[in-house]
């Protein structure tokens, strides 16, 4: 290796040698095994990225190789629908994320170039194949507490002004009571059984994800506390998420229903999004109307572990015949006035509330006539109607269709059983965990 | 008439450069550069790592450059390739079909086998002054295998492209058809679904077309009058539209450069004095205006770049650029048509344009020479 050694001591020289340390020790070591998919071509640039990754070339030129390797496996995973693009293309699409975010912490990274490599990292995360035991986790956690510790030395008078907002108050009263979801406390798993999951009978939990660390022990207990104020719960976790996860890159949709036409998805940073969409700095859209920004349906434990170590998967799952590892637990944060539209899913449902509230209403499959899916196989589980302001005149049967209705807390847990079709639109500030489960 | 090259050049395809102090230069050609050896008139295809040349002058031969023909004492798959007096021919990443008066054979190219992965005799020899690859008797090569794929004979194809995942057929009587993938609206139908037949694009009906081309998600084509059409994703501007991913980064650019006074992306109501409508996906064909004044002869399309000629013998291009496939010496990607300078200054007529999936090449002669021999329209 013809790396230079001289600045080892240096924050620099100590960032890539963990990065170096976590990569195998020599080029021969470096598995390139990919199936004839993969034409051989694109197989040459990975070995040129790949002896550059070992070599003594400059950085610019390393960037470059590893960015025509991601150029090229990013239009494979455009070509086709995403089930049927081929696994292989996702792997080399990591490949080329791992040769850019090494070439980028390569020579002294500034912090932006850190940053930039963790964007890199994660979206071989979101986009790419595991590779290598996962090594983009890897080097990922390596970039993040090197951010960290330069973040430790900054100010943060941001944050101030978040403590001076004012959030909506509590949505008591909303509800009838002859419409409400049940509640109880912590049934049996034989209870629930019986009462709840073979009838597929909606439920709210109480007491259940309590013990979770993010409710309980650590940082996140600030956001769910004895804490009477709300605005501190919500000031608490935007700085806890900032500090674990802040220049980490997620999927966030733009647009108050994912059925509207202007809807769509971006990719920001937490901090981004946070600043943008939950306090509120965002830009007034063209037509003078503040988007909304949500994170929704993101598999964010999957993509930051360590929040993982905050929640649990709840022990109702165990009744399902699923393994543990098939349950899908995506993250759904948010500001106030984020909807889903009325849907059903294919999979039980545990929908946890950690902060914030949200309205919701369920409607029974055996009511799926009168909800009025849309016809196009892109969102057959999705009815048209507008649940809160429905169009009797289009949809004279939905006023018909029973349902029961729930404003879900901090705290609460959701049983929406599979196929039930449900309605959601959050109060205040909210961040919540579903468990989809078989 | 002499063949220029830009964009794309990791493996050599346009031109061997010698290692400068630019590192970054050495996968990108940005100045339009002419192809070595290109004497007389040739053809030019291109794959994503290889071009094809075929010369029309001699022989009739094929010669490859770029990968594996740029690594020294590994030669092309197969070995046993004798080209002579081939008339027309197609390369993929991993095929290269060659029409032959007699025969059409598709060779692998990752493959050390010694006979075509598939082939097919031409009976008869008017058959054959009619291919027009990738059409081929009954139906067409495709870029990966199954090679062969049958078409309706109904159709009586003229001419026909392959995009990333979809076709277009021009027939002999000038309607369009298209099929397969729809997701980014690069089927023309007005909406976003796959086609498993040949379709016709209903919203050129009655109007008669005279070329197709297609990108990676786009598609145009050129109507009788020489105005331009086109479909399909405009992510990078390749439909000449206003692509606001590029808007986004060239204001992000222009907003470093100013100091960064305006806070976040979209933030200054002063730029925008009015409402600017982007176009992401083009689902039914849309009129381009190109040039205001002249007509289009050829168009091409690469993954997400599109480039055309004139009449009057200007190139313009569009789309994505940050290989330099464009030719306007920058990396920068435009969502609309831009006349390539270097041919003007040079005082070249442009008559030819192909475009590979990342690069771009054009043939031109010179204006004079045109001047004098009164060179025909047509360029082939």
């Amino acid at each position: 290796m013809t790396e230079r050694r001289t600045a080892f001591g240096s924050p620099a020289a100590s960032l890539w040698s963990k990065i170096s340390a976590s990569l195998p020790p020599d080029e021969g070591q470096f598995p390139l095994q990919f199936s004839d998919k993969v034409p051989l071509s694109v197989v040459e640039m990975l070995k040129r990225a790949r002896q550059e990754l070992y070599g003594g070339t400059t950085g610019a030129g390393r960037v470059l190789n590893a960015q025509v390797i991601l150029d090229y496996s990013w239009e494979r995973l455009n070509t086709g629908t995403w089930r049927h693009v081929d696994k292989e293309w996702r792997r080399v699409y990591s490949y080329g994320c791992l040769f850019k975010a090494a070439a980028l912490c390569r020579e002294a990274p500034s912090e932006e170039g850190i940053v930039q490599a963790i964007r890199t990292c994660d979206m071989g995360l979101l986009m790419g194949a595991a590779i290598m035991g996962n090594i983009l986790q890897v080097i990922v956690c390596i970039l993040q507490s090197e951010i960290r510790k330069l973040a430790k030395e900054e100010d943060d008078q941001d944050h101030v002004e978040a403590k001076k907002r004012k959030i909506a108050s509590s949505h008591v009263g909303l509800i009838r009571e002859e419409l409400a979801v049940p509640r109880i406390k912590c049934p049996s798993l034989e209870s629930f059984n019986a009462n709840h999951l073979l009838p597929l009978k909606p439920v709210i939990l109480e007491g259940i994800i309590d013990h979770w660390p993010a409710l309980n022990k650590r940082p996140w207990r600030f956001v769910f506390s004895r804490s009477t104020r709300i605005q501190m719960n919500i000031v608490f976790l935007d700085e806890y998420l900032r500090s674990v996860a802040g220049c980490r890159t997620v999927p966030v949709e733009v647009g108050s229903r994912y059925t509207d036409e202007d809807w769509s998805q971006t990719l920001l940073t937490v901090n981004e999004f946070i600043d943008k969409y939950i306090l509120n700095k965002g830009q007034v859209s063209e037509n003078g109307h503040k988007a909304v920004g949500y994170l929704a349906q993101h598999q964010l434990f999957d993509q930051i572990p360590e929040l993982k170590e905050d929640i649990r998967i709840p022990d109702y799952c165990c009744l399902g015949e699923g393994d543990e590892d098939d349950i899908t637990v995506n993250a759904w944060f948010g500001p106030k006035g984020t909807v889903s539209p009325l849907h059903q899913d294919p999979q039980q449902n545990f929908l946890a509330q950690v902060v914030g509230s949200k309205y919701i209403r369920l409607y029974s499959p055996e009511d799926t006539e009168k909800l009025y899916p849309h016809e196009s196989q892109l969102l057959h589980n999705t009815s048209q109607v507008e649940v809160e302001n429905p169009d009797a005149e289009r949809f004279p049967e939905f006023v018909k269709a029973a349902y029961l209705e729930c404003v879900l807390k901090p705290g609460d847990l959701l049983f929406i059983p599979v196929k039930h079709w449900h309605y959601v639109r959050s109060l205040e500030v909210s961040f919540s965990v579903s468990f989809w489960w078989s | 008439m002499r063949w220029f090259g830009f964009g794309f050049n990791a493996f050599a395809q346009i031109c061997v450069q010698e290692k400068s102090d630019k590192e970054e230069s050495s996968s990108a050609v940005r100045v339009p550069t002419q192809l070595k050896n290109h004497v007389g008139r040739s053809k030019i295809r291109a794959s994503w790592s290889r071009t094809a040349s075929l010369f029309l002058d001699e022989d009739r031969r094929v010669r490859l450059a770029g990968f594996s023909a740029s690594i020294s004492g590994e030669s092309l798959g197969p070995a046993v390739l004798d080209t002579r007096g081939c008339e027309d021919a197609v390369i993929s990443e991993t095929h290269l079909t060659l029409a032959f008066p007699d025969r059409i054979e598709s060779w692998d190219l990752q493959s050390k086998d010694e006979a075509p992965s598939w082939r097919t005799e031409i009976v008869h020899r008017s058959q054959s002054s009619d291919v027009h690859l990738p059409l081929v008797p009954g139906g067409y090569v495709a870029s990966e295998p199954p090679i062969f794929r049958p078409l309706p004979s109904h159709l009586q194809a003229k001419s026909l492209a392959l995009g990333g995942g979809h076709a277009i057929l021009l027939t002999a009587a000038g309607a369009v058809y298209t099929w397969g993938q729809g997701s980014h609206g690069q089927l023309g139908h007005g909406g976003l679904i796959p086609e498993e037949e040949p379709r016709t694009v209903e919203a050129l009906w009655g109007m008669s077309m005279r070329s197709v081309a297609a990108g990676g998600w786009h598609s145009v084509c050129i109507g009788d009058g020489g105005d331009l059409y086109v479909w399909g994703w405009n992510e990078s501007g390749q439909l000449g539209l206003p692509s606001r991913g590029l808007r986004k980064t060239s204001r992000q650019k222009s907003d470093l450069q100013a100091g960064g006074l305006c806070g976040s992306v979209g933030t200054c109501p002063a730029e925008d004095p009015h409402e600017e409508v982007f176009i992401s996906i083009q689902a039914f064909p849309a009129l381009v205006d190109v040039s205001p004044t002249c007509e289009i002869r050829t168009v091409s399309c690469g993954s997400r770049h599109t480039a055309a000629v004139t009449t009057t013998g200007c190139l313009y291009t569009w789309g994505w650029g940050e290989y330099g496939q464009l030719g306007h010496q920058t990396t920068a990607s435009l969502d609309e048509p831009q006349c390539v300078e270097f041919f003007r200054n040079e005082n070249l007529h442009v008559v030819d344009v192909v475009c590979g999936p990342w690069n771009t090449f054009a043939a031109a002669v010179e204006k004079e020479v045109l001047d004098l021999k009164n060179v025909p329209e047509s360029p082939l």
